[in-house]
């Protein structure tokens, strides 16, 4: 195993790339640890898919370095293509083959190939292993392109985009394949457009944006960095609503029809001084009293914010 | 070892794909055999200047045609398809060199146009009772090799050139057949300006059934070398494009 002291499965230190003049990644830093989920994130046009392609192989960089299971992907080492599954956006198969067939020539190229059955029921398609790839549905081809891409047995699985065009109950099934792939000890880096996508999945995420990683941890910590108060909510008592009772001091509390909500950077005192001023009135306990912290893509919408003031609350 | 291991698979895969295309099949082999058997039967029996029976002329040409439609055609429209397809770029992702796909892909090609040569040889014997002169057969293999090579070159250079899937049949079919037919492939009698086949004898097809005519029938020069200087410029023509264009792909 490569780079084992450090346990890094990909490693990116000032990665830079230019397109002519036209600087596309700045100087990209971060890491993936070995038998993580790793979600890339960012807008259309962030460098998300150029970083990826260096990674794989496919791009040369301009500056900086990239290490892969310890591997150089500039030199395109044979070993690096045996050990990386790919699953491509949009691509093709061979127009006559079928699936077993094409999934049988692909574990021949690979020195240590998972078996064809293990590859055909782990992807949920035993029952078209005699199919003609033509006929295939297009979640099946998706299948398909993950049964090719695991092929060899991959320490490292890069996916680009999986879900995009996904109905829901088809993101489902694909997140319990990414899944059971981490269970099988993969490293696996996404791309994603869908933030609850990289929520649901990811260990630790990046943001990208304008080349340059904006900010990396994991979902809790992106979220948390971004600072963004969180809310807290309950029904509001008969006596608040009737205004009998004052609205505690300290406590910014927006009542809307029955419910009462208000924001904080300081969940705790806030808490405790609900409680303490419902307790001060007699007003029991709060019904539905709900804390609802920063999801991943208030963070994301906050981070990718190029205005530079507070998004609106 | 792996890499020949790999080729050989890469081969047989696409003989296999090749033979459950029935547009290939068809085209490759079907096409010549039928032109093949109209042909000789109709004019087969008339006769050329210099007492040649026309016979003698059409096997060679059609048995060009046929390697013609098998390696050009072939190759040049079963690279496009992967390549538009997304193919390549999907077994760009693998271990497998590109090389022993490439290689794979001329192997298979090869052997077809091996199968159908054979074939149209057969044909000429069984049917119409003609067989290539003895001291023929030195140009036949010559005329075979150099044509493969040839014609395989300029399929692959073609094949980078077009620019989407739909268009690779059309596109291969329609850039030989005019020039086969002032080629006289077809009808060895055909009447063309003098300027039209001067330019048909400076392009392949027409150097390849010059090479063939030859071995079957009696020698009327001592040796086609201008023909198979033809073929070999063409064959490096058509592997420098290639060469340039795929180099530019994968850059």
């Amino acid at each position: 195993m490569a780079s084992p002291a450090t346990g890094l499965a990909v490693e990116v230190r000032d990665l830079r790339k230019d397109y002519g003049e036209r600087p596309v990644l700045r100087g990209v830093d971060f890491e993936v640890r070995r038998g993580e989920v790793f979600c890339l994130l960012g807008p259309n046009g962030a460098g998300k898919t150029t970083t990826v392609e260096i990674l794989e192989g496919f791009r040369t960089r301009t500056g900086g370095s990239a290490t892969v299971l310890g591997l150089d992907p500039a030199a395109q080492p044979a070993e690096l293509r045996e050990r990386i599954g790919i699953v491509l956006q949009e691509c093709g198969f061979p127009r006559q083959a079928r699936v077993g067939e094409l999934i049988g020539i692909w574990r021949d190229y690979y020195p240590r190939p998972r078996p064809l059955g293990d590859l055909l029921e782990v992807t949920g398609l035993t029952e078209d292993r005699n199919t003609p790839v033509r006929k295939l549905s297009g979640g099946q081809r998706r299948r398909l392109d993950f049964a090719l891409a695991l092929a060899g047995d991959p320490d490292l699985v890069f996916l680009d985009e999986p879900t995009t065009g996904f109905d829901p109950e088809a993101r489902r099934r694909l997140w319990a394949a990414v899944e059971n792939l981490r269970g099988l000890g993969k490293t696996i880096v996404l791309t994603t457009h869908y933030l609850d996508e990289a929520e649901r999945l990811a260990d630790r995420v990046a943001i990208l944006l304008d080349g340059r990683i904006k900010i990396a941890g994991s979902t809790r910590e992106v979220a948390r960095l971004a600072a963004l108060p969180a809310q807290i909510s309950f029904t509001a008592p008969a006596a608040l609503r009737a205004k009998e009772v004052p609205p505690p001091d300290g406590v910014d509390l927006a009542v809307s029809g029955p419910v009462a909500r208000c924001q904080t950077r300081n969940t705790a005192a806030t808490l405790r001084a609900l409680l303490a001023w419902a307790d001060r009135h007699r007003l029991g306990d709060l019904d539905e009293l709900t804390v609802t912290t920063p999801s991943l893509e208030d963070a994301y919408l906050h981070h990718t914010d190029r205005s530079d003031g507070e998004p609106p609350a | 070892m792996k890499a020949l291991r790999l080729t050989a698979r890469q081969a047989l895969m696409e003989q296999r794909s090749f033979w459950r295309s029935p547009e290939y099949a068809l085209f490759t082999f079907a096409l010549p055999l039928f032109l093949l058997l109209l042909l000789g039967a109709a004019n087969g029996g008339s006769y050329l200047p210099g007492h040649i029976r026309q016979i003698k002329v059409l096997v060679p040409s059609i048995l060009a045609f046929g390697v013609i439609a098998a390696a050009y055609v072939n190759l040049g429209a079963k690279m496009a398809v992967p390549r538009h397809d997304g193919v390549l770029k999907r077994i760009r992702t693998t271990p497998l060199p590109a090389g022993a796909y490439l290689i794979g892909h001329i192997v298979s090609t090869v052997a077809t146009t091996l199968a159908i040569a054979a074939c149209m040889g057969l044909v000429g014997w069984l049917a119409f009772g003609t067989v290539p002169r003895l001291g023929g057969l030195f140009f036949l293999a010559a005329g075979l090799a150099l044509g493969i090579v040839c014609f395989a070159a300029l399929g692959l250079a073609v094949s980078s050139l077009i620019k989407s899937a739909e268009s690779a049949t059309p596109i291969t079919n329609a850039s030989y057949l005019p020039i086969a037919m002032i080629s006289g492939i077809f009808d060895p009698t055909i009447g063309i300006p003098r300027w039209l086949s001067g330019a048909a004898a400076a392009l392949p097809i027409k150097a390849l059934a010059q090479v063939l005519e030859d071995a079957y029938t009696p020698a009327r020069h001592a040796f086609p070398g201008t023909a198979l200087a033809v073929l070999a410029a063409w064959a490096v023509a058509g592997a420098s494009v290639a060469v340039w264009r795929f180099r530019r792909q994968t850059a």
